[in-house]
């Protein structure tokens, strides 16, 4: 029944569309003035701003109507209480600009993530001077870190969780630090743009299909179970590797852990391809893939990736799932 | 309607007691103000508020709390019938503070009691100034400024960190404090007028005079006025200032009608020996009677009059401490000619009453034959026969002068002055009470007259035919002493004894003359530095014709130039230690070898390649690295750092 919409934009909304544009010029001014920032950048004064805060406001209009009391009363102690409440007013100005300034940001890397979930960047704020640093917290539209103080020659990663709903780069084009500290009276932050990027992953298929079966790559995979009996010689301990196939006898002459290698064992592999995936669209395909991908990699098999163009060919290993996911994230984005 | 969650995770514990302890250093001063219900309440819902925290329980719900607030409210208009001024405006302010706390979960709600707090102790201020309110101020603010910290602090700081940056702050906000204090323009007229607290008692000299009024003011050390002679100081027995008049008498009490309404004769006064020059600085009284030496000729204080009877009234109640200079005449006549109607106005006495008196008089009287001898043998009555001068008197019923003169005879002044004027009523003699003090200490380190309230006298004034009103004393008839060595060095039955003259007392006594002189000094120039004394400042400063622009701009230079003094001292404050120096010159040098740094690469290896590429010397670029490296990993002083500046600084 009320589905005409109403012409005009709620006050609610205009002042928030507002406010985005506004911070958005702002945010575009403030780029052009600094440029992008290295790897690791250091807060000169001259890009720290300063603002009241609502506190402030309220404080600053509580101190004022104080100054009308004492002149009416010509009373000289609330003259006292008024100027000292003035004074502390200037003095946490400067103390809130220089809780900032100085501090050193750098890039502390990300954790990989699947689409959905939130992408991490670590920042780490060191604090080189003499003096501690109280109350710093990193923030982006709508994200904040969480807030550390930060000791005389301490250095801290702060992690700035951004959502993401698509695979593919993720840029952090923008971010600021900032501080309430001493009284919350001013808000004094910084703008940092490092265009930090980072792969997010294809979202994880929730059901996806059985994967290829593990095929023998080199056509005489053993059926028998007990094919590790074919018992072929040794070679250097790899994370994931059995423990059942330790050569604990040769672990306690030599001191180093070699694995058996059994003949047939290690050539099973799967080829996970794109073309041969039973669905139409190409992200939930991707979202298959990156599926087996992952799956596959927690049973320590090969596994091989064919993508139009691409191919990886069947290995295991903490590089190889990650080319391979890669792969899978970046798959017809172009390259960045 | 969105419901609030109500409970309470104790994650106030760390910041609530401190802001509670800021409310109890603000809301303290009021508590001898306060109704006892509004302290009850303040300090009931703070533990109770505490004790919720600690429990993690839930708070009252919005309808009890909106029940408390309204029944608040209503206590307070019924307590003060009013919610403007001083009074009723801090006790609203402590309710309000005891109903936030109610609803404080947040960590923000804190800012708001915090507020309050702030204004608690404006208002305290507003209501009374002493030495010690300045101190008192100063660690009000620390405790407000602890707990605004406190509100934002990591969990696991100590509250002693909180402490000390508060203090740190307090202490970089001092200097701005004073510049602005002392420089910020003070104005004479008050914009608008707010009652003062005018209900609750100070002690001092009431309207009316009962048996017993002045002997309880005696007791009281607190400080009625303090006197600054221009000359030599007038020996105690001349020294009666002169308050209110006392006219009508119902048979036990004193009072005063009002001068305007009473017989109107403005007798002329004038003086016979030369003028006095002096300044007194009157505490609050809350009334409207001005103290002036007996009797005053001419004085400074603002709409002030003399009344019909000599005494100096002011239009408004005296609710701050004020200064004036006055000239009095301690020699003096009244030329006036009584008028028949205020001639039987000074002879009332309520028919009836103190039968006894009245019969003695008038057998004295005619004894006596003239005014004079009679006043003469009242006053040698008093002083012959068993009469007593005492701080504890026995309590009198009605026809009190009766009881005392015939019964009790033990009296303190108002005694012996309201026997004297119904003696003087009763044979015709017309006559009056003066309410005032008498005497003083003098403050031998600051050389001013200290008058207390255990001053405080009563005595006569009787008129005679071609003379005028002429002030007679019984009390000097009785206790000379009173009136030659003070109240509290005459010689009281009983009393005296207990005022030994040992060396700690000798000590104990220059030492409250020591707080008299600075209390006397800081009443002076910081209490009461207005428009008069700042421009005295400032011509001593060297400033001419000060007017506020000129207060104004200075106070800003001071301001902005104290201001980039404290971001300098922040900035140093904030410096990187010395071995981050050493990085930083190094940073200088590579800049000038040319070459970018590899992330990872070692100071010497960098060397080497900057050897390598040539264009700079190798021996300067050797020195560098070879103070570089005792800058960074030497002993840390400061020679090395230096030497790396020279090294860096010779490379062009």
């Amino acid at each position: 029944m009320s589905s005409i919409p109403w012409p005009f934009p709620s006050p609610g909304g205009l002042l928030s569309s507002l406010r985005r544009g506004a911070v958005a010029r702002v945010g575009r001014w403030a780029r052009r003035r600094q440029g992008t920032d290295p790897a690791t950048t250091k807060l000169r004064p001259g890009r720290v701003y300063i603002l009241p805060t609502g506190v402030g406001i309220v404080f600053g209009i509580m101190v004022f109507a104080m100054l009308l009391g004492s002149m009416n009363y010509n009373n000289n102690l609330s003259f006292v209480l008024t100027f000292i409440l003035i004074g502390i007013g200037f003095v946490s100005m400067h103390q809130c600009q220089r809780n900032l300034v100085g501090l050193e940001l750098t890039f502390a890397g990300t954790e990989p993530v699947f689409a959905g979930q939130a992408m991490r960047f670590g920042i780490a704020v060191a604090n080189r001077s003499k003096t501690a640093r109280y109350g710093i917290r990193l923030y982006r539209e709508g994200i904040e870190s969480d807030i550390h103080d930060l000791k005389p020659g301490e250095s801290k990663v702060f992690i700035l969780a951004v959502p993401t709903e698509q695979r593919g780069w993720i840029t952090l084009d923008r971010f600021g630090i900032r501080t309430l500290f001493p009284f919350e009276l001013f808000r004094a932050w910084a703008w940092l743009h490092m265009d930090i990027s980072a792969v997010v992953f294809p979202q994880l298929a929730t059901n996806p299909p059985e994967p290829p079966p593990t095929m023998v790559a080199h056509g005489h995979r053993q059926h028998d179970a007990r094919g590790e009996e074919d018992f072929a010689g040794l070679r250097k301990y790899h994370e994931g590797d059995s423990p059942r196939h330790v050569a604990w006898k040769a672990y306690a002459r030599s001191g180093q852990l070699l694995s058996k290698q059994f003949a047939g064992a290690d050539t099973s592999s799967q080829w996970f391809d794109y073309d041969h995936i039973p669905v139409d669209d190409v992200e939930q395909r991707l979202s298959i893939l990156t599926r087996w991908v992952v799956d596959a990699d927690r049973t320590r098999e090969d596994y091989g990736l064919r993508l139009p163009g691409t191919e990886f060919e069947p290995a295991h290993g903490e590089a190889h799932r990650r080319a391979c996911l890669e792969a899978l994230a970046l798959f017809e984005k172009g390259t960045t | 309607m969105k419901v609030r969650p109500r409970g309470t995770d104790g994650s106030l514990l760390s910041s609530l007691p401190w802001t509670m302890a800021a409310l109890a250093v603000s809301v303290a001063p009021h508590l001898p103000y306060l109704p006892i219900w509004i302290s009850g309440a303040f300090f009931g819902c703070a533990v109770w508020r505490y004790l919720i925290e600690r429990r993690r329980r839930a708070l009252p719900s919005v309808w009890f709390r909106a029940l408390l607030a309204l029944a608040c409210f209503m206590g307070v208009l019924v307590t003060y019938a009013t919610i403007s001024g001083v009074g009723p405006g801090s006790a609203l302010l402590a309710i309000m503070a005891a109903l936030k706390l109610l609803e404080t979960r947040k960590r923000r709600d804190q800012f708001v009691l915090l507020f309050i707090s702030i204004f608690l102790v404006m208002s305290s201020l507003l209501r009374e100034q002493y030495l010690w309110s300045l101190p008192y101020l100063i660690i009000s603010i620390v405790v407000i400024m602890t707990a605004w910290l406190r509100m934002s602090a990591d969990h696991d700081e100590p509250a002693r960190q909180s402490f000390s940056t508060g203090g740190r702050l307090l202490l970089y906000a001092a200097p701005l404090t004073v510049a602005m204090w002392i420089f910020f323009p003070r104005i004479a007229v008050p914009f608008w007028a707010v009652p003062m607290d005018t209900g609750t008692a100070t002690t001092g000299i009431s309207d009316s005079m009962s048996p017993g009024d002045v002997s309880k003011l005696s007791l009281s050390d607190a400080v009625a006025f303090r006197v600054k002679f221009d000359g030599p100081i007038p020996a105690a027995r001349y020294r009666y200032w002169r308050g209110l008049v006392l006219t009508v008498f119902n048979g036990r009490t004193w009072s005063m009608n009002d001068p305007y309404e009473g017989p109107r004769v403005h007798e002329e006064v004038s003086g016979l020996s030369d003028p006095i020059q002096y300044k007194i600085t009157l505490e609050a009284t809350r009334q409207s009677w001005v103290f002036a030496l007996d009797m005053p000729q001419s004085w400074t204080l603002d709409s002030t009059i003399m009344g019909p009877q000599q005494q100096l009234v002011r239009a408004r109640p005296i609710d701050q401490r004020v200064s004036y200079d006055a000239v009095s005449y301690i020699d003096f006549s009244t030329n006036a000619n009584l008028s028949k109607y205020a001639r039987s106005w000074y002879q009332q006495l309520p028919d009836g009453s103190n039968p006894r008196t009245q019969a003695l008089a008038r057998n004295m009287r005619s004894a006596a034959g003239s005014d004079n001898a009679f006043i003469e043998a009242v006053l040698r009555k008093f002083n012959e026969e068993e009469y007593f001068y005492t701080l504890e008197p026995p309590p009198l019923g009605s026809n009190s002068v009766d009881r005392f003169l015939f019964d009790t005879r033990r009296g303190f002044c108002e005694h012996f002055a309201s026997a004297f004027a119904v003696i003087m009523r009763a044979a015709g003699v017309p006559a009056r009470i003066v309410l005032g003090y008498q005497g003083g200490e003098i403050n031998p380190i600051a050389g001013h007259l200290i008058v207390r309230q255990s001053d405080a006298h009563a005595w006569n004034e009787v008129w005679l035919p071609g003379y005028g009103w002429y002030r007679i004393d019984p009390t000097a008839a009785v206790a000379p002493d009173r009136i030659d060595l003070g109240a509290n060095d005459a010689a009281f039955e009983g009393f005296g004894a207990a005022w030994g003259s040992s060396a700690q007392s000798q000590f104990l006594q220059r030492l409250s003359m020591a707080l008299d002189a600075l209390d006397a000094r800081w009443n002076d120039w910081v209490l009461g530095y207005g428009p008069e004394r700042q421009n005295q400042f400032m011509e001593w400063l060297g400033m001419q014709n000060p007017d506020w622009q000129k207060l104004m701009l200075t106070m800003i230079g001071l301001v902005l130039a104290l201001i980039a003094l404290i971001s300098l001292l922040l900035a140093w404050r904030y410096k990187p230690p010395a071995s981050d120096a050493a990085a930083l010159l190094f940073r200088r040098f590579a800049r000038k070898t040319g070459l970018e740094p590899g992330t990872g690469e070692t100071s010497t290896r960098f060397a080497q390649r900057a050897i390598q590429s040539g264009r700079l010397p190798a021996a300067a670029v050797e020195s560098v690295t070879s103070a570089y490296h005792d800058a960074r990993y030497g002993p840390g002083d400061e020679s090395a750092i230096a030497r790396l500046k020279r090294a860096v600084d010779a490379i062009r």
